[in-house]
């Protein structure tokens, strides 16, 4: 195979990952669509890794090995063909160079190979994680920040142009698109998103693939296994010109073509060396094969190890910053009684606040895709160790009952799956009716919006002097909310779901035997 | 032409051609064989298609309303994200037989919407309906954004003074209120008034500022459904408007159709029945002059198949 075509491969296949993982983010969702794109998830590291223990131990959890695997043989493959912020990244590289002046347009190796910085972040990462904390996944790991990017920018900016060309066609009496009613972010989490973007963009315009090679815990990671890969790509010197230009392509500015030498732990396996060399002066190399033009410094890898037991040392010295906070924010739930203010309501299928907290990196894919935009970003409702996680927000709207779709692309296992059956019994808050502000006893006069809303007639409407009044039957309510969107009451809801910290099973419906007949023939009229 | 001024000029000619089709349904009240015609048909025994086609020729005929090239809304309700065997929602067969009959008297075009409960893409998709107005060459319409909804002013009312109302209820020549009939847990009946709850963008303004006369102001507004068809074929009879599972339902296998909406909701709140003296905005469209609850004095039409 001439190793030339690498470089095509791999941009083909990152752009058709990228393109469906993308489309599944902006909710651009057909059958076909969601099951390739539900597959190009699995393959995603650190969501991967979380659904393998979240879902004790799944199959689906399984991308991660092969991850590992390939990264074992062949280098960080992942960063350049899997990973969607990666490609990205180089479509910004990509446009950023035409628009600079000629000379800019090279890449140069660095010496600076930001180990010390990229092995602590790692370290420090999951630190944090083992000790429950997801926060510094939820802001570095690429997948999340690739969904906080899709579903602040793109998704808004895909809706805006569907719903401008929609009011066109509306005047002229076509209805073929439909309006897209956009997602309610809160400020904050727009303005992590776009700080987060802007540092991303202006790290690659500056220096390639640096996000990667400094802060990404999935690169660091991956560039750990890397560095003992089972084959590296090599230079073949006899074919070595001196031109330059494998090292002016080099996204990483890992290639120093005059020492022939490749970092490979920064390396992203782009293949771009190979199609600029004229010569084909790169191969993949056995790494047990011969010593001769074997470039890597043996004492590298002493040197390794050294900085990676450095930056781990220097993060145990965090411990004691980070489990305090987590201390702190357990003794604040732990002695008080939950209400629906004190919690947030998690999805259904995320099992608990600690299953959904502790597994939710943040991507806002189920933020992406609910139908009824009732799923919104947090910020620190639920603390340090679930930073930005997502949360329903009844004020917005409320969980359709048969609805299932976040739990169907929750790509960590935060949220389980469910069937619309288990989804019809599983109770995630309850809701509490406060009848002193409620219209019917303010006011005197029928209202009923929360008991015409209610799937479950958990709310029933019952006498009350001569109009109705709703009552809560909790062990029906499923916590939909429904009820708290639909009640009129302002500046507060005369009637609000009570989050269960750990979700419930509600009675399920009474079974359908099917209409009665009627036994009347003659009308009453 | 900007925006606005395309609503101003669909408005007045809508009400030029309104008031053109009153003129001429009024002449041949006058001068055809109007008078003959029932107030209110009622039909029993059937499915709902083939009491639609029977009840509606009984009633003159949709020519009888709708003329040649005219612009129709049929509005059912399409309020839940359920399946059709449910009945939480209007019949779908239903409404496609209804669009069919429209077109059949000449219409030009036929819209169908709703200002859904549930998220409206799924109450489309799931009630069968948006399939059955596709099937039936009509247009289905989002309800589902405020700037589909425009304000109107409405004369003599006690707490609706104005309210937003769905661009095309105002643009077009006419519309045809198609509500399923149902149990209510608060306002007792759903039926036609309540049906056009529907129309409006702000539903909460209608529960915060008493229901029941909101409901009953609304039919002060002029622009008044041309034909009311209640499908009351399976009927919610507990747990409504939403309803849990068809153990809710009864199957009473009856439509109705009249012009009158209080006369159809008196009629239909008996079929369930329920005394329509007792239900709050039936009560009060009668003190307002809206229609009268008593049937007595009516011409009905009764149909058994």
């Amino acid at each position: 195979m001439n190793l030339r075509h690498l470089k095509k491969l791999r941009i083909i296949v990152s752009l058709v990952v990228f393109a469906f993982i993308l489309l599944l983010f902006i909710d651009f969702s057909t059958p076909f669509i969601d099951s390739v794109s539900n597959f190009f998830i699995r393959l995603q590291l650190f969501p991967s890794i979380l659904r393998f223990f979240a879902l004790f131990f799944t199959i689906s959890g399984l991308g991660f090995l092969l991850i590992i695997l390939i990264s074992l043989f062949f280098g960080r493959v992942y960063c350049s063909s899997l990973c969607p912020l990666g490609t990205l990244q180089d479509i910004i590289i990509a446009i950023s160079k035409r628009l600079k002046p000629k000379k800019k347009k090279r890449f140069t190796y660095s010496r600076f190979s930001n180990r010390i910085l990229r092995y602590g972040i790692l370290t420090v990462t999951i630190l944090f994680w083992v000790l429950g904390s997801l926060f510094l996944i939820n802001l570095l790991d690429p997948f999340s920040n690739f969904g906080k990017i899709s579903v602040t920018f793109f998704q808004p900016l895909i809706y805006w142009i569907n719903n401008s060309i929609n009011i066109v066609l509306e005047n002229f009496g076509i209805y073929s698109l439909r309006p897209l009613d956009f997602k309610s972010l809160p400020l904050n989490v727009v303005l992590v998103s776009t700080v987060i973007f802007l540092v991303i963009a202006i790290l690659s315009v500056w220096r390639g693939r640096l996000f990667c090679n400094t802060l990404c815990p999935a690169g660091a990671a991956l560039g750990l296994i890397s560095e003992t890969s089972l084959f590296k790509i090599a230079f073949n010197e006899k074919a070595c010109s001196g031109c330059m230009k494998c090292e002016h392509v080099c996204k990483a500015q890992c290639l120093d073509s005059k020492n022939q030498f490749i970092d490979q732990g920064r390396c992203v396996s782009c293949f771009n060396c190979f199609t600029a060399c004229p010569n084909n002066g790169f191969y993949y190399k056995y790494r047990f094969a011969g010593k001769n033009n074997f470039t890597d410094p043996s004492d590298n890898h002493g040197k390794n190890r050294r900085n990676f037991l450095i930056s781990l040392a220097s993060a145990t010295l965090a411990i004691p910053i980070v489990s305090s906070n987590k201390l702190l924010a357990q003794s604040a739930g732990a002695g008080s009684i939950p209400t629906g203010t004190s919690y947030p309501v998690t999805p259904p299928g995320s099992l608990s606040h600690n299953h959904f907290t502790s597994k939710c990196i943040a991507c806002y894919l189920c933020v992406g895709v609910c139908p009824t935009n009732v799923i919104v970003p947090s910020f620190f409702d639920y603390g340090l160790e679930g930073f930005m996680q997502p949360k329903l927000d009844y004020h917005k709207n409320f969980c359709n009952f048969d609805c299932v779709k976040c739990t169907e692309v929750c790509p960590t296992g935060a949220i389980t799956k469910l069937s619309k059956k288990e989804k019809a019994t599983t109770q995630i808050g309850i809701a509490k009716f406060m009848p002193e502000s409620c219209i019917v006893v303010v006011q005197g006069t029928d209202c009923g919006a929360c008991a015409e809303h209610c799937p479950t007639q958990a709310l029933q409407m019952i006498p009350y002097n001569d109009i109705f009044l709703p009552e809560v039957t909790p062990e029906l309510c499923v916590g939909c909310g429904a009820c708290e969107y639909a009640c009129p009451t302002e500046p507060y809801k005369a009637i609000f779901v009570e989050s269960n910290y750990k979700h419930k099973e509600a009675l399920p419906i009474e079974e359908a035997n099917g209409p009665r007949e009627h036994d009347e023939d003659e009308f009453p009229f | 032409m900007d925006r606005r001024d395309f609503l101003k000029k669909g408005f007045l000619y809508s009400l030029s051609g309104s008031l053109i089709t009153t003129a001429s349904g009024f002449f041949s009240n006058v001068f055809g064989k109007g008078n003959s015609l029932p107030d209110l048909v009622a039909v029993r025994g059937s499915d709902p298609v083939t009491m639609y086609k029977r009840g509606i020729d009984e009633i003159g005929g949709m020519s009888r309303f709708v003329k040649r090239g005219q612009t129709v809304v049929v509005k059912p309700n399409i309020g839940w994200d359920v399946p059709p065997e449910r009945a939480a929602n209007t019949n779908p067969h239903l409404v496609k037989a209804i669009i069919e009959s429209c077109y059949e008297a000449g219409a030009r075009r036929v819209y169908c919407f709703d200002n859904t409960c549930d998220n409206w893409r799924r109450s489309y998709k799931n009630s069968g309906i948006e399939d059955a107005v596709n099937d039936a060459n009509g247009q289905m319409v989002p309800g589902n954004q405020e700037r589909y909804y425009h304000d109107v002013d409405i004369p003599g009312t006690k707490k609706l003074k104005n309210v937003k109302v769905h661009e095309l209820l105002m643009e077009s020549d006419l519309y045809i209120n198609v509500p399923v009939l149902k149990h209510h847990g608060s306002t007792t009946l759903t039926i036609a008034m309540k049906n056009l709850m529907g129309v409006v963008w702000d539903r909460r303004f209608y529960h915060r500022n008493d229901l029941h006369q909101c409901i009953a102001d609304f039919c002060l507004f002029e622009r008044k459904p041309k034909l009311n068809i209640v499908d009351a074929y399976l009927v919610m009879t507990k747990n409504g408007p939403r309803g849990t599972s068809t153990s809710d339902l009864t199957r009473m296998k009856s439509l109705l159709i009249s012009p009158d909406i209080v006369a159809i909701d008196s009629a239909s709140a008996r079929l369930f029945g329920a005394d329509p003296n007792n239900i709050g905005h039936m009560r009060i469209a009668e003190k307002l002059g809206i229609g009268s609850l008593d049937l007595s004095k009516r011409n009905i039409e009764r149909v058994y198949l």
